[in-house]
């Protein structure tokens, strides 16, 4: 029940609360303290006290209070209201939705609980109940029209088109002044309503409403973008022709804009002199345009592709662009362009070679001319599709003796060596062309990469702790791990498990996974603020990413990476908890492996530590880094920074599902994935379900040849687990099995 | 090469790219930030000649701006921001870094009202200050001394964007398509002489770690920057609204 306070004691409850949310966490203990004495067993203050003690980083405690608060008072908003943010705090979405509920039910009239309660369901694309909180919010406060925009976000993201537009424009109605043409609030909705008109399929009311009511829209690109879109969709040509020239004449570097203006031209796809003549057009307006000048080189075919790629080539070599081959190779797929381009850049090279370093030399710049020749070249025969090393050896170290300093030309050759096989050759190539340039993240990036594809995990860290904030807590690591960066960490990751080092290699992926969690959470905070800015569209399109957010290979590749390495855990059990299993020598003792791990461990801790010690010295501010140490909160600590706990585990094949999953869900038809879920599902004898990742993988490529290995092995599995199988079960599997090869 | 406007689906990437050029850099949140408010203001450079390795390839980006209206101007004239620009070193000498600026300042001046545009840039970075004062116009406002980490100091530039706000008056004013698209091919060939901006267009990041210092040491009120989140800025925004 309820229970009432004296008046100086509901004074002293106020403080509380007001404590909690100014932050005064020690004051607010206090006071509850108080009330407390005299009342033990007050459910709210209870609460609070829990609320403040959850602030304060104590979470269990927190938790166990509330509930004993909750026993005590289960008719008090206040309790359930402290148990939702304990939970909402702590990331448990759907208890936290279930507690708002409760507390909702008892205080219906709270906006606080129901704007929290909406957030969550949004969160957790609870889309009913987001339309139902989000209509006693609008009742409730009819006048802003963020509460009816809400109410149509809400009808939108489940689906119900027609009911989001009709909210948008009863608002549209109930508005009696004009809006300002500088509103942008009100901009936005209106090009948010035409969005939802468009995504109805209605194109002719789309433009009707475009070219009216979002005239005068501040955003001037997506009016211009939505009404030659639409104008083409709707096959009025000669217009559609000209708003797409209208966008060229804003951004001439677009290819849409290039393609939508030759569909409204109506140019056949084999005329390749009308093609080329609108690029040209560009081309001529546009002096440092790109696109007008290479984009034809993708059709054009015989002498015609000749002439072109020789002007551009010759173009780009004498302005010493050292992207040209990455922007041609595609080509690459047409064996004639591709045998050409290296004729042309031969040619180049002997009309320019002598006479170039004399010109280069005088503007004091050797990667342009004859030096961006024998790049591309190298380049040229170090791709897989016209590869020859030694020749593109030959080339590079030209190139290098024209210029001993330039750095592209060094990275080319460490790519080189690379692809030889030379690993270590390569990584030390790489840090040579970092030496070149000691200021430029971009190849001390690309130098701590190549470190790690040599197994140099130390030494890489300590090239990337050269440019990692020198005042972070931690160290380098710590900074790429609070930064996200997931290509080290993955790296690093893969680098540690080819060295044994399991506990490091999980620790890694791990970190990733975690990543990837953030980035889902991160989208909490839009729910409302989008709201307040105003940008819609943005907003919609932010939560249809988060949607499939784990389909990035940045997961996929940690995650498979994960997965393997726990197949291969579960296939050859480590001894002891230390996580320094050696997968790839054989013939060590386990002591000798735990030796090893903690010595690589100790390494790493030595590397990390001298790197963050190096970048302090570099550091001006080290004395203004020091203080900001001492003053920030303290995070909370690993309890597991080698992996150890996650290599001891005794179920490797349950942990992997919790990479699994997102494969499977996000990235269905990418054949790993099937592969490794196949792998997995068979060691869980879930025959079923090996069975559709098999089924999967063969929809996505026939011929694969680990699919169809794997199809034999199933059915000899299969066949030796006849007599265990459920009879159900055993009749899915035979009627689902055939068609599969393999029999 | 493709110039677009960024998406959020993007941003991983431009984190990426962010993370191999400049020592400045900011978690996701700090990204969204941007493309949730000023989603007109932020453009990518997309390689487009890669081919698909998987049904999930993003897009891979080699330049980006960030960008962002100025919260509460000092001065209270409207003027937008560059958080950070950058192209990677394979990239460069595309003229790329000058397109996502000016796409970025038009945007700016359309839809924000912006009169000018203000950036930070290491003074050692001498392709960048060329691209800025030579190509764009930018004029050194004043030098912020210590500004960087690493104890380097940064210029503070600014922009008018007047011009722009002229050519759109003298756009909209004029109801004649014909002899648009006659200014604009004029104008794009002025730019079109600009210079090459050669070497690497490196950081003009505002650097997060000063702003914290400064915060500290001369009690100004700066929130950018990295260790600061959305959640701060939304506070802030909150206790504006409430």
């Amino acid at each position: 029940m309820p229970q009432t306070l004296s008046t100086r004691e509901a004074n002293l409850f106020r403080t509380v609360i007001r404590h909690y949310e100014d932050k005064q966490y020690k004051r607010g203990l206090k006071a509850a303290e108080q009330i407390l004495k005299r009342n033990p067993k007050h459910g709210d203050t209870m609460s609070m006290k829990a609320l403040i003690l959850n602030a304060q980083g104590k979470t269990e405690e927190a938790f166990a209070l509330a509930k004993e608060a909750l026993t005590i008072d289960m008719k008090s908003y206040i309790c359930w209201h402290v148990y939702g943010i304990l939970y909402r705090t702590n990331k448990n979405f759907d208890e936290a939705i279930k507690a708002y509920r409760f507390a909702l039910k008892l205080e219906p009239d709270s906006h606080q609980i129901q704007r929290d309660l909406a957030v969550l369901q949004v969160q957790m694309r609870d889309y009913q109940g987001y339309i139902q909180s989000r209509f006693v919010m609008l009742k409730a406060r009819p006048q802003l029209r963020q509460n009816w925009t809400a109410l149509a976000i809400a009808y939108h993201l489940d689906g119900n088109l027609e009911q989001a537009e009709n909210i948008l424009t009863t608002y549209e109605k109930s508005v009696t002044t004009k809006p300002l043409r500088s509103d942008l609030e009100n901009s936005e909705a209106l090009l948010y309503k035409n969005s939802i008109i468009a995504e109805r399929g209605d194109i002719q009311r789309a433009l009707e409403h475009l070219e009216t009511d979002c005239k005068h829209c501040l955003d001037r690109l997506a009016v211009m973008e939505l009404r030659a879109r639409y104008l083409a969709q709707l096959g009025r040509k000669e217009e559609a022709a000209k708003a797409y020239r209208a966008l060229l004449d804003r951004n001439s570097e677009h290819p849409d804009y290039y393609k939508g203006l030759i569909d409204a031209l109506d140019i056949p796809a084999d005329d390749e002199v009308s093609l080329k003549a609108v690029y040209d057009e560009y081309a001529a307006k546009n002096p440092r345009c790109d696109a007008a000048r290479r984009l034809p080189l993708d059709f054009l075919s015989g002498d015609r592709f000749r002439t072109a790629a020789k002007a551009y080539l010759t173009l780009m070599f004498d302005k010493g662009v050292p992207s040209t081959f990455a922007n041609l190779k595609h080509l690459y797929s047409d064996a004639f362009k591709k045998d050409y381009l290296p004729v042309l850049a031969e040619e180049y090279l002997g009309e320019h070679s002598g006479r170039s370093s004399a010109a280069g030399q005088a503007n004091g710049d050797s990667s342009k001319g004859e030096g961006a020749a024998l790049y591309f070249l190298a380049q040229h025969y170090n791709y897989y599709m016209s590869r020859d090393l030694s020749r593109a050896m030959e080339f590079v170290d030209k190139a290098i003796e024209l210029d001993p300093q330039n750095v592209d030309f060094h990275m080319t050759k460490a790519r080189i060596f690379k692809h030889h096989g030379d690993i270590a050759k390569a990584a030390e190539a790489m840090d040579h062309a970092r030496s070149l340039d000691t200021k430029d993240r971009y190849i001390n990036s690309k130098a701590a990469k190549y470190q790690l594809r040599n197994n140099e995990n130390e030494k890489a860290l300590a090239t990337m702790g050269l440019f990692t904030r020198a005042e972070t807590v931690g160290g380098p690591l710590v900074d790429l791990t609070d930064m996200q960066c997931i290509w080290f960490l993955t790296e690093d990751g893969e680098a540690w498990q080819r060295r044994g080092n399991l506990g490091l290699a999980l620790k890694r992926y791990h970190t990733v996974f975690n990543i990837f969690d953030i980035w889902q959470e991160d989208q909490f905070d839009f729910h409302s603020f989008s709201l307040r800015k105003g940008q819609i569209r943005a907003y919609i399109d932010l939560l249809r990413w988060e949607d499939r957010l784990r389909e990035h290979p940045f997961y996929f590749r940690a995650a498979l990476d994960a997965v393997n390495l726990y197949l291969s855990m579960h296939d050859k059990p480590q001894n002891g908890a230390n996580g320094a299993g050696d997968v790839l020598a054989n013939g060590e003792d386990a002591a000798e492996k735990k030796k090893a791990a903690k010595k690589a461990r100790k390494e790493a801790q030595k590397a990390e530590r001298e790197a963050a010690e190096k970048a302090a010295k570099r550091d001006p501010n080290k004395a203004g880094a020091q203080k900001s140490k001492e003053g920030e909160e303290t995070k909370k600590k690993d309890d597991d920074p080698d992996g150890a706990k996650l290599a001891a585990t005794t179920d490797p094949l349950g942990d992997a599902m919790k990479f699994l999953w997102p494969l499977l869900q996000f990235s269905p038809k990418n054949v790993d994935g099937q592969i490794a879920g196949f792998e997995v599902f068979l060691r869980r004898n879930k025959y079923l379900l090996a069975l559709r990742c098999l089924k999967a993988a063969l929809a996505i490529n026939q011929e694969h040849p680990r699919v169809l290995e794997q199809a034999t092995r199933l059915r000899k599995v299969l066949a030796n687990a006849q007599d265990s199988l459920a009879p159900k079960l055993k009749e899915v599997i035979q009627s689902e099995l055939a068609g599969v090869p393999g029999e | 090469m493709d110039i677009r406007l960024l998406r959020p689906s993007d941003i991983p990437l431009i984190q990426h790219a962010n993370l191999e050029n400049l020592p400045e850099n900011y978690f996701l949140k700090y990204y969204l930030y941007h493309a949730l408010s000023w989603p007109q203001l932020s453009f990518v450079a997309v390689d487009v000649s890669r081919p698909p390795k998987t049904p999930y390839d993003y897009p891979k980006i080699v330049g980006y701006v960030l960008a962002k209206m100025e919260e509460d101007p000092a001065d209270g004239v409207q003027h937008g921001h560059i958080t950070s620009l950058s192209v990677m070193r394979t990239h460069r000498r595309l003229g790329i870094a000058e397109k996502l600026m000016r796409q970025s300042q038009l945007a700016m001046v359309e839809t924000f009202g912006a009169h000018y545009v203000s950036l930070h840039v290491r003074v050692s970075n001498k392709a960048a200050i060329h691209l800025y004062r030579d190509t764009l116009g930018f004029k050194t406002e004043k030098t912020e001394s210590k500004y960087y980490a690493d104890g380097e100091d940064a210029y503070c530039m600014k922009l008018d964007l007047g011009f722009i706000r002229e050519q759109l008056r003298a756009e909209s004013d004029d109801e004649d398509e014909e002899k648009k698209a006659a200014e604009n091919g004029e104008r794009e060939k002025k730019n079109g002489e600009a210079v090459d901006e050669g070497e690497a267009v490196g950081d003009v990041g505002r650097d997060p770690a000063k702003a914290e210092s400064k915060k500290g040491e001369q009690k100004i009120k700066v929130k950018v920057g990295r260790a600061l989140g959305v959640g701060e800025l939304i506070e802030k925004v909150e206790s504006k609204h409430s």
